[in-house]
């Protein structure tokens, strides 16, 4: 559901100027936008706490810069994300090869693996906040768990996609199983991989600044919590904005072009397909 | 290699091994039982919620909202969705804004909808409407975009345009991706009905698994975790997987 809202372009129009107009619109909605919010402040007479207006965000945005607040709330949140998305998604990986190899073992514990991921990790914060106390293991903890099973999942699936021709062909060629491995169960497991990636990065996004309202002293969570707890709401609004532009950049820089270089390059999309 | 038992049997011995390491460890090591309650306790704080009825107004509360929450989400979604699908100009315009506020959607939105509602309903349920919004909004567009030219060209040239276009084409097409959006958009949604009963909230399963932590009721917490794990599989399966074979299915649509 990241992909937001593409479009195609249609192709009559020439490409430049196209993408100039779209630009242009783009950037209309977004000053639309803000000159309404400004100048809806004044009419709607209430106070700054309420409905602070764009003016008060800059300044509160200024303020966190200046005071080195912001920068370090930033990396502390990104460096959390990281470590839950890096240590979640191996782990998927691993334990999905591991039981996808086996088929006994994944039609048994695809159940347990399904009811787990349906505790939401949101469910879990509670108890990790009772085991291990308010801070930066269990917000970690839930990003992990949040990571884990859609990867596991959907690495269990593709590892099931495997075509047995290859895996034969491979094994009567004398490739020991490392081989196989890697060169027919791995880069068939591959886009499910990545789809399981993008889903539980897109909801450990949303995990990340849950935990940290609930079990952080620092981060962009914790920044839109204790803003609006100390009444400086135009504080959270800071804290939002940052928010909304990290995640629009780790879809266009990170997310898209990892997905583009692996599955596209290597066409194994269509290898998936031509199984059924 | 024929599998030695029926799935559904094979898939039920890991619950086992699960509860039967919870029913064991007590009993090997020795640690505080706020930790983690043995299963009888928990089974007898479920028996008493649910003969007390209390379990069943915090699940019937969290549903409640969650059922708000996805039609008003849904009633703003739809219309401007097709908007943007279907005029360039409110496309371009619209897109960038939308981008960024999808990016923020859900949760992120509760504490300032503690300040502007209060702590309750009104502030969950915008929560929900947020996310399911964006999700929805995100499958009208896409539900639209992959109606078939030819099909789109067909209805046109029997003369079908405007309403008549609109309820024959562009709606039922653009159903069928919404639908199966809903398990995606859900997943969003559920999500951010627990997180923010947690915080914003005064009843539901949410306000429940968290209000235990302050007196350390890990039954509580764990009942919670177990209902909302079973809420999400029995909507999963009753909800999801009906629409999905109803819809994709039957019409032949399943492209996987």
């Amino acid at each position: 559901m990241s992909d937001a809202l593409a479009l195609p372009a249609p192709a009559a129009q020439p490409a430049l100027r196209r993408s100039v107009a779209r630009f242009l619109k783009g950037a209309g909605g977004v000053f639309a936008l803000l000159v309404a919010w400004q100048l809806s402040v004044p009419l709607v007479g209430l106070s700054s706490y309420f409905y602070p207006a764009p003016t008060d965000v800059v300044a509160a945005f200024a303020d966190l810069i200046r005071k080195g607040i912001l920068p370090v709330y930033f990396v502390d949140s990104m460096l959390r994300y990281s470590t839950g998305l890096a240590t979640g998604a191996l782990l998927g990986v691993a334990v999905g090869v591991l039981v996808g190899l086996n088929r006994t073992a994944s039609l048994a514990l695809s159940p347990l693996f399904k009811f787990l991921f349906a505790i939401v990790e949101v469910a879990w914060i509670p108890i990790f906040v009772i085991w291990f106390g308010y801070g930066v293991k269990t917000i970690v903890l839930a990003l992990v768990y949040v990571v884990f099973f859609p990867v596991l999942y959907n690495t269990l699936l593709g590892v099931r996609t495997a075509p047995q021709i290859l895996v034969n062909a491979l094994r009567s060629l004398g490739a020991n199983r490392l081989q196989v491995l890697r060169y027919a169960i791995l880069p068939a497991a591959l886009p499910g991989i990545i789809t399981g990636l993008r889903v539980g990065a897109g909801f450990a996004f949303r995990g990340l600044v849950f935990a940290e309202m609930v079990a952080a002293k620092s981060g962009i969570g914790y920044l839109i919590f204790e803003g609006a707890q100390s009444q400086q709401t135009a504080r959270t609004i800071v804290g939002m904005i940052v928010l909304g532009l990290t995640w629009l950049a780790i879809d266009l820089f990170y997310l898209r072009p990892f997905e583009r270089a692996t599955i596209q390059r290597w066409g194994l999309t269509v290898d998936a397909e031509q199984r059924r | 290699m024929k599998p030695l038992a029926p799935p559904r049997l094979v898939g039920t011995l890991p619950f086992l091994a699960v509860l039967a390491g919870w029913w064991l460890l007590p009993r090997v090591v020795d640690y505080p039982a706020y930790m983690l309650p043995p299963i009888g306790a928990v089974l007898e704080f479920a028996w008493e919620s649910i003969r007390d009825g209390s379990l069943l107004r915090n699940v019937l509360a969290s549903l409640a909202r969650l059922a708000a929450g996805f039609a008003i989400g849904m009633a703003l979604a739809v219309p401007l969705g097709l908007a943007i699908a279907l005029n360039r100009h409110v496309a371009d315009t619209f897109r960038p804004v939308l981008s960024f506020l999808q990016a923020i959607a859900g949760i992120a939105w509760v504490p300032l909808t503690i300040i502007w509602f209060g702590i309750g309903n009104g502030s969950v349920v915008f929560v929900i409407a947020n996310t399911i919004f964006f999700a929805s909004l995100y499958n009208t567009i896409v539900g639209v975009q992959s109606i078939p030219t030819p099909l789109y060209r067909a209805v046109r040239s029997h003369g079908g345009r405007g309403w008549s276009l609109l309820a024959n084409l562009i709606l039922p097409g653009a159903l069928v991706q919404l639908l199966l959006g809903v398990r995606t958009s859900m997943a969003y949604g559920w999500r951010a009905l627990v997180a923010s009963e947690m915080i914003a909230g005064s009843s539901g399963l949410g306000y429940m698994t968290m209000e235990a932590v302050q007196w350390q009721r890990t039954d509580v917490i764990i009942l919670g975790m177990i209902v909302i794990g079973l809420i999400w599989v029995v909507m999963d399966r009753l909800l999801f997987d009906a629409i999905e074979r109803r819809t994709v299915a039957r019409w032949g649509l399943l492209q996987r």
